[in-house]
């Protein structure tokens, strides 16, 4: 009997080891082949990143190179710098991040570029250790964008709330702070009384936050958000108050997450970009970088959107595409996934 | 020396007394910076914010009171919450809330025996097994059953969202009313107030806290009282988890983790001892009502955003040390 088990464990571990010579000539292979390319998200499993992984997927399908996605269980600036840390160890080529927080990824992304690592970001236009930092387009336009579409709502005047889904994410700030110097330039008769309120892209903090800011400002008659999870949240909130005629809303989200309240008229429209070709052009650009080319100012990338890049002028590893989509009840078939 | 009734009654709920006195003075300087905060629709909202973290409290609180620490009942929560809508939806899409609430319930005090058993048979740290058992569940969770959210709720969950009672009219003409949910937190709240009072299980949890070994001499059966507390946490952590998606209106396999520490918090607050054997669940609730109302109310002030989260720590610090310092005046050190 002594003797079975000990040859039932010779043989395991022989097997162990074949297996494991397998595995790291796969990966030898591979490497010839084609990049390992990872994408670093803020969160993992919310609907936005989920449609970023679609993106990803085809890249990886289109290209042949080994490409995934991953990201925190929450959003968390410290378990996201955990993560490219384990990436960096593995020696990917190339790692696209989209950060919860710029200062908190900078160091780490430095050591990624240290290590001969290509680094692409895309809602980061400040980052400092990036090849490229891809936007969908330029923020501050962005922003100015849906605060046209807010006074349109709001007929150019009444009290206003902003919303931010944490004050260190850049982007979010930088939609708040077009808006706002739109409205200031646009819009006198229009009052920002509560500014950048955090919701930690949580839509029950949204929801609650919502509430109160309804509380405390009755006349309150518009809002403009930013994270995915605060358009629902703070529908939720404008309907259980009955007040989907009084407050209007312009906000960054996705339809099939807001289409409830699109259709009750809690919520009156959503900008977006579509996170999946976000992903596929992030991977794209790690791509040029690798082979060693530059990303010159008309660039066209091949997606629709990302046709004719602008190069910032003032920061040249700042890209831009034009790639906004508004949803409104009379669109939102097309837009739902 | 002799004391009266009132004294005693003034010494025993004292710092109850602290933290209902904090709360007014906090109510009424919100107040008369924004009038808007009596308003009722406000008052409702603000009640109905407990009503998750005071489910979660109640559990938490009957650990702390026998001496011990659980982190895992957010995890807990959440698993009940996804399973149950899952399972529902899947097999018997039309059940009532109460059968939904009974499933979660049931789930959760299955996964509360399995910190028991760790807890009570292994006599293992709770904090311990518990920050064990949170991550294994959670990571069950996300692994094994899902990561979507779910969008669309069995229908009785989605309508038990919106009974309400007591309704009023607001200044704008819509009505608004309380929160069918508050009462089920307060009916807990009496209920495990009623079990702890009258109960030799709720005693022997009391003994438990101040001194084990007392209460095993005394004749308790230390192993059914930790079943019991376990299992319980594990009970209102899933009625907590249901009441939240539904709240909500999706299930969300990644909410509620993490907010563990606020609810603890919140027990401590309303005079738990963290030591175990002492604290009371009126102390709970009303550690619940503060610090919803210090989480909910800055906006209200008008304090900017970027300030909001140190003026929630400043005013934890404050209501604990003013505790604290009674506390410690009254033993006269």
């Amino acid at each position: 009997m002594k003797k079975f088990l000990l040859l039932v464990l010779v043989l395991a571990t022989m097997l162990g080891t074949f297996a494991f010579a397998n595995g790291s000539k796969d990966a030898a292979s591979s490497a010839d082949e084609g990049y390992t390319i990872a994408t670093v998200v803020k969160i993992d499993g919310i609907a936005w990143f989920d449609r970023m992984r679609d993106g990803v997927k085809k890249f990886g399908e289109d290209t042949g190179n080994d490409v995934w996605l991953v990201g925190p269980a929450k959003a968390d600036a410290a378990e996201q710098v955990g993560i490219i840390e384990d990436l960096i160890a593995q020696g990917v080529d190339a790692i696209c991040v989209v950060p919860f927080d710029v200062e908190a990824v900078e160091p780490v992304l430095k050591k990624a570029m240290d290590a001969g690592i290509v680094v692409i970001c895309h809602e980061a236009s400040a980052i400092k250790n990036a090849d490229y930092d891809i936007e969908a387009f330029d923020n501050v336009a962005y922003g100015a964008h849906l605060m046209d579409n807010l006074a349109a709502e709001m007929g150019g005047k009444g009290e206003y709330a902003t919303f931010v889904g944490s004050l260190t994410s850049l982007s979010h700030n930088e939609w708040i702070d077009g808006g706002h110097a739109q409205q200031i330039a646009k819009y006198p008769d229009m009052v920002l009384v509560s500014e950048k309120n955090e919701t930690y892209d949580d839509q029950n903090k949204a929801y609650e936050k919502m509430k109160e800011v309804m509380a405390a400002y009755p006349n309150l008659a518009g809002i403009q958000t930013c994270a995915m999870a605060t358009s629902p949240g703070a529908g939720l909130a404008i309907q259980e108050a009955g007040l989907q005629d009084q407050i209007n809303t312009v906000g960054t989200s996705l339809a099939s997450v807001c289409e409830p309240y699109l259709r009750d008229g809690s919520l009156d429209m959503i900008g977006y970009w579509d996170p999946a070709d976000a992903g596929y052009i992030m991977n794209q650009i790690a791509i040029e970088v690798l082979e060693g080319r530059k990303i010159a100012d008309g660039a066209d990338l091949g997606v629709k959107g990302y046709d004719s890049i602008i190069v910032s002028p003032d920061k040249p590893n700042l890209l831009y595409g034009a790639a906004w989509v508004d949803v409104t009840l009379d669109n939102i078939e097309a837009n739902l996934f | 020396m002799k004391i009266s009734a009132s004294d005693n009654m003034l010494k025993r709920f004292r710092h109850e007394f602290i933290i209902l006195a904090i709360i007014v003075a906090l109510s009424i300087i919100i107040g008369s910076i924004n009038s808007q905060f009596y308003s009722i629709g406000n008052i409702y909202s603000l009640l109905k914010s407990t009503v998750i973290m005071g489910l979660f409290a109640l559990g938490s609180f009957l650990v702390l009171v026998s001496g011990d620490i659980d982190i895992s009942f957010t995890a807990i929560g959440a698993f009940c919450m996804y399973v149950t809508s899952k399972l529902v939806l899947l097999i018997i899409p039309g059940a009532g809330i109460v059968v939904i609430m009974l499933v979660a319930g049931l789930i959760g005090i299955l996964l509360g025996f399995i910190n028991a058993v760790f807890i009570s048979l292994l006599k293992m740290p709770g904090l311990i097994v518990t920050l064990g058992t949170g991550s294994m569940i959670r990571g069950f969770l996300l692994t094994f059953i899902g990561v979507r959210i779910i969008n669309k709720l069995p229908d009785s969950m989605i309508a038990f969202s919106k009974i309400t009672f007591l309704h009023k009219a607001q200044a704008n003409g819509h009505i608004v009313g309380l929160s069918i949910g508050f009462v089920v937190f307060i009916a807990f709240a009496i209920l495990i107030y009623l079990i702890l009072k009258y109960t030799v299980t709720g005693r022997a949890v009391y003994a438990l806290g101040g001194d084990r070994v007392a209460t095993a001499r005394v004749g308790f059966n230390i192993t059914k009282v930790q079943f019991f507390i376990y299992g319980t946490v594990g009970f209102l952590s899933g009625l907590a988890g249901v009441t939240h998606s539904s709240f909500m209106r999706n299930g969300n396999p990644f909410d509620l983790v993490g907010t563990e520490l606020s609810v603890i918090a919140a027990v401590v607050l309303g005079g738990t001892s963290i030591t175990g054997g002492k604290g009371s669940v009126f102390g709970a609730v009303l550690g619940v009502f503060l610090l919803v109302l210090i989480n909910n109310s800055l906006i209200m002030v008008g304090i900017p955003s970027y300030w909001q989260r140190a003026v929630v720590g400043i005013i934890i610090l404050l209501s604990t040390g003013s505790v604290a310092l009674q506390e410690r005046r009254s033993q006269g050190v």
